[in-house]
């Protein structure tokens, strides 16, 4: 289980070529996400997402707060958190001299794979993620999606516990959008704990047990599409989104 | 898990070897080496064996006498005869090396700072002591004296102990500073590319996120960075051997002096370029790291070449020697105490004081670079 009690992150910014001011991507998040849970992280850009999930990848560090990865923290336990995670957003990119299958590789070794399960793994990842056409290219001749499904290889490579999904599918046509919800759902059957930011609320509502509304780094709502939908009295999550932060987008 | 020390190094090498840009550093910088090395050889030759032809057009604004007329022609001097202004004329045209003036029994000498210049001043003032003991031996003899026993009271001979061939030393210790200086260079666009280029690609965010220590992702790459300077140190090494080889034939300012590295002087050589390059490694490392871009890494990474060229060339010049301070001087003290072995002297204190004071300097900008990853501004500091 995933937690992350009263967690905020605050940033230094040049607000004039003189001064600095600080500010808050993040204030106050408290959410957690059980075994076997899909858990959506809503909100549009700019609303704090990827700052809270570079958190709860141990890449960045909360100014205040605790995460907590069924009761152990990074600040003891940071390898061996790392080792059960897969982090995957849109800013992260994969080296371009290497192939699909070098990257595949270096990751196992990372992980401590060894080199017969390495080989089922890739094999079956490749299969999993039709990648097989192109697994011995080179990273830097592969399409958008093509790309896109070479990094969320490396992120499942390791049979890691807790997913963290930044924008997963962005980039990819309907089809291998749907390989990725697919596996997810796989996943989450397999009691993975996952966390999906996506702006994409129609997405969020059709995979995720509960969701976790964000806006301007503040917590709109926590619950199941279905309670928030009742609550405000929508039809969907868009329009409860839109409720909630009191009419239509004054995104910045 | 346990060695992903060496993952990433396995890693950051692959990269290194495919990286076009990288490998043309590595490869190709040392390729300036011989021809800096044939370069400079074929300078002081041309110094060194400038023919009197070339500075011997003299003009004199006065008649000669007679006596001043046979010493010009033993000096195979160019006497040019002429009023001054028209030989003014001529030296500004270039048609003379210069021009001498009289004023009753003052001479003056009217020539520029060029090179052909000094060489022409330096036969002119040759030319007057012959023409002054000419004129103190009739002044001598006029007056019953013997000429020969006060103008040669004293005799000098000049007796050379040991052959030393100064282009020969110039040469070598040269050719080590660029060896130098051609690992700085190399060493700066693998340590960008690895630090400020992997961020600014992105895949800075994709390493940490992966279970290694912040340690072993900085000893990785600094060790990436040490192999591909040790590779450039190891490659200028064998061009330099080779260029001075080729120089030793094609050039006589080396005739009949040792212009090769001694086998102990290569031994060495191979211990410093490596000491040396684990230290400009960190070093590039370190500054690299803490650029937000690769181009401003770039930038900062550039006074670094001139930086370890300096001090070496300065005390080259200025003739310094190895003390057990300039030994933990960096870059001063790789170029001296290679100097040191060059001339035969093996100080065990100054190479000790070398390594350990490389490792010192190794150890504060590792710790520094680790330190720097740990925090988030290496990853956003935009």
């Amino acid at each position: 289980m995933i937690q992350v009690k009263h967690v905020t992150k605050q940033f230094i910014r040049n607000k004039n070529k003189h001064q600095k001011e600080s500010f808050y991507a993040d204030e106050d998040l408290t959410f957690d996400a059980k075994d076997g849970e899909i858990i959506g992280i809503l909100g549009p850009n700019g609303a704090g997402k990827t700052t809270l999930l570079r958190m709860i990848a141990g890449i960045l560090e909360p100014t205040s707060g605790t995460i907590t990865f069924d009761g152990k923290k990074y600040q003891e336990n940071e390898i061996e958190i790392k080792q059960n995670i897969a982090y995957l957003s849109g800013n992260t990119k994969l080296y371009d001299t290497l192939s699909c299958y070098e990257l595949l590789k270096m990751c196992c070794d990372i992980y401590g794979i060894s080199e017969q399960d390495s080989q089922k793994r890739i094999e079956e990842i490749s299969k999993i993620l039709k990648m097989e056409p192109f697994l011995y290219n080179k990273i830097a001749n592969l399409s958008t999606g093509q790309t896109q499904k070479v990094n969320i290889a490396r992120c499942f490579i390791h049979d890691p516990k807790y997913y963290i999904l930044d924008e997963a599918t962005t980039g990819l046509d309907i089809i291998s959008s749907q390989i990725i919800l697919d596996f997810i759902k796989k996943e989450k059957k397999r009691g993975k704990t996952i966390l999906y930011s996506t702006h994409y609320m129609e997405e969020a509502e059709n995979i995720c047990d509960r969701v976790f509304m964000i806006h301007k780094g503040k917590m709109l709502r926590m619950g199941t599409p279905k309670e928030i939908k009742k609550e405000t009295n929508t039809t969907n999550l868009r329009d409860a989104f839109f409720q909630l932060i009191g009419g239509a987008s004054d995104e910045e | 898990m346990k060695n992903n020390l060496w993952n990433i190094l396995k890693k950051e090498l692959r990269e290194l070897f495919r990286d076009k840009k990288s490998l043309a550093m590595m490869l190709v910088i040392p390729i300036f080496i011989p021809l800096l090395v044939i370069g400079m050889s074929a300078l002081f030759e041309s110094q060194t064996n400038k023919s009197v032809e070339e500075f011997n057009h003299i003009g004199f604004a006065y008649s000669l006498s007679e006596e001043e007329k046979q010493i010009a022609k033993e000096m195979k001097l160019d006497v040019v005869e002429g009023k001054e202004q028209e030989l003014e004329k001529k030296y500004q045209n270039e048609e003379i090396d210069l021009y001498v003036t009289k004023e009753e029994n003052h001479y003056i000498i009217h020539s520029d700072g060029s090179d052909t210049s000094s060489y022409a001043t330096t036969l002119v003032e040759e030319y007057f002591n012959l023409y002054k003991q000419v004129l103190q031996r009739q002044y001598l003899e006029d007056r019953n004296v013997d000429a020969n026993e006060v103008i040669n009271a004293i005799t000098v001979e000049e007796k050379v102990v040991e052959e030393e061939n100064f282009f020969a030393n110039y040469i070598k210790n040269y050719a080590f500073l660029f060896l130098i200086m051609a690992i700085t260079v190399s060493a700066t666009y693998p340590a960008t590319d690895t630090t400020a280029g992997e961020r600014e690609r992105g895949t800075l965010e994709t390493l940490l996120t992966f279970p290694i220590k912040s340690r072993d992702i900085i000893v990785g790459k600094f060790l990436s960075v040490t192999t591909s300077s040790v590779i450039t140190g190891l490659i200028s090494l064998i061009l330099a051997i080779l260029s001075l080889a080729i120089s030793k034939e094609l050039f006589s300012i080396y005739e009949g002096v040792d212009v090769m590295y001694s086998m102990t002087s290569i031994f060495f050589a191979v211990i410093i370029i490596i000491v040396y390059s684990f230290f400009i490694s960190g070093l590039c490392i370190a500054i690299a790291s803490t650029s937000k871009t690769f181009k401003e890494a770039q930038s900062a990474l550039t006074p670094l070449t001139f930086v370890a060229l300096f001090p070496g060339m300065i005390a080259f010049m200025v003739g310094m020697n190895t003390t057990p301070l300039l030994s933990i001087i960096p870059f001063l003290n790789y170029t001296l105490i290679f100097t040191d072995i060059n001339n035969g002297i093996i100080n065990g204190l100054s190479i000790f004081l070398m390594i350990a004071s490389t490792i010192f300097y190794i150890a504060l900008v590792l710790g520094y670079i680790i330190h720097q990853y740990k925090s988030e501004k290496v990853l956003f500091a935009k």
